[in-house]
């Protein structure tokens, strides 16, 4: 096969060919990008610096809010029960018989059920206790 | 360089710039629509690059330093915005830039833009072959005709890399030719 020579060869041409009146129309289309371009360009800076503001102003709320928030969840809340058995057994003038006299019959029951004292335990009680009598006769 | 001094004064005053970038828009198009589309190939694409090159070259005139010709600036911003182009399009197909080129050439006998025969396709097929910078140099020099300073100033190299590189391209698509 005969070799390739470039220079031997007429000039070969791309063969690139254009649509029809593409160059009267590029000019008014590359334009037209530019003019969108700068109108676009003024209203991100505005839009952009309003938003910062808002988020930050909104930032400064939500942050002065934070112990007026943890306050309010500490006094709504109940008193939990430490707090109140030591008050009532250290504070409170109550003593046994008010509080006997509170108790009615299924609160006995309840009780009676809940405290279950083992069979060595109460033998242990009644032989120490040198009140055993009193407590008999009550 | 009085006249390009003045032109770039005119592209840079507010009253004077819509005139003046009229004209350079008319100047360049022809010849910057021709290295571009002999990057990218297809002229939907050529179009594309063309008009943000354009975009481009308005949006930097206020720093165009003057260091350059305006003509070879003006080069330099089409040819990287087409390298990029193929790129970014080769990833986003997840196919190397070779591979692309390579189905541009196979579309390019069904593209209604298009009128060569076989001969034009092979030389295309053998460019693709090259690497980026002779590619580059074997476009501007035997499609476009640009002169070797010209070629020089837009690409940063010396004349004498660019005539070796360009004597390489010669060489290897004759090879291809021969061969294929």
């Amino acid at each position: 096969m005969k070799a390739f020579k470039l220079e031997n060869e007429p000039k070969i041409q791309t063969g690139f060919k254009t649509p029809d009146h593409y160059f009267d129309t590029l000019s008014a289309k590359v334009l037209q990008q530019i003019n969108d371009k700068k109108e676009v360009k003024v209203i991100p800076i505005y839009k952009r610096k309003k938003v910062l503001s808002l988020v930050a102003a909104a930032a400064v709320v939500v942050t002065l809010m934070i112990p007026v928030v943890n306050n309010y969840n500490a006094t709504s809340k109940e008193l939990d029960e430490a707090t109140l058995e030591t008050y009532l057994s250290y504070q409170s003038n109550l003593n046994q018989y008010d509080l006997m006299k509170e108790l009615d019959t299924k609160d006995i029951d309840k009780l009676n059920k809940g405290v279950a004292l083992e069979q060595e335990t109460l033998e242990d009680i009644l032989s120490s206790n040198p009140n055993i009598e009193n407590l008999i006769s009550e | 360089m009085t006249n390009e001094k003045e032109f770039i004064a005119q592209l840079l005053d507010p009253k004077t710039q819509n005139i003046a970038f009229q004209k350079l828009l008319s100047d360049y198009q022809k010849p910057l629509y021709n290295h571009i589309r002999n990057i990218v190939l297809n002229h939907d694409d050529t179009d594309d690059v063309l008009q943000n090159t354009f975009v481009k070259v308005f949006q930097y005139l206020k720093s165009f330093k003057g260091e350059s010709k305006l003509f070879s600036w003006i080069y330099r911003i089409a040819t990287n915005e087409a390298l990029t182009f193929l790129n970014q399009k080769a990833k986003l197909n997840g196919i190397t830039s070779e591979a692309l080129q390579n189905k541009a050439i196979d579309n390019l006998k069904a593209d209604t833009y298009f009128d060569g025969d076989e001969i034009q396709i092979k030389l295309q097929k053998a460019i693709v072959t090259l690497p980026e910078k002779q590619q580059l140099v074997f476009k501007m020099k035997y499609f476009e005709e640009l002169k070797y300073e010209e070629i020089a100033e837009i690409l940063g190299t010396s004349v004498g890399a660019l005539k070796a590189s360009y004597h390489h391209a010669v060489k290897k698509i004759e090879l291809y030719v021969t061969s294929n």
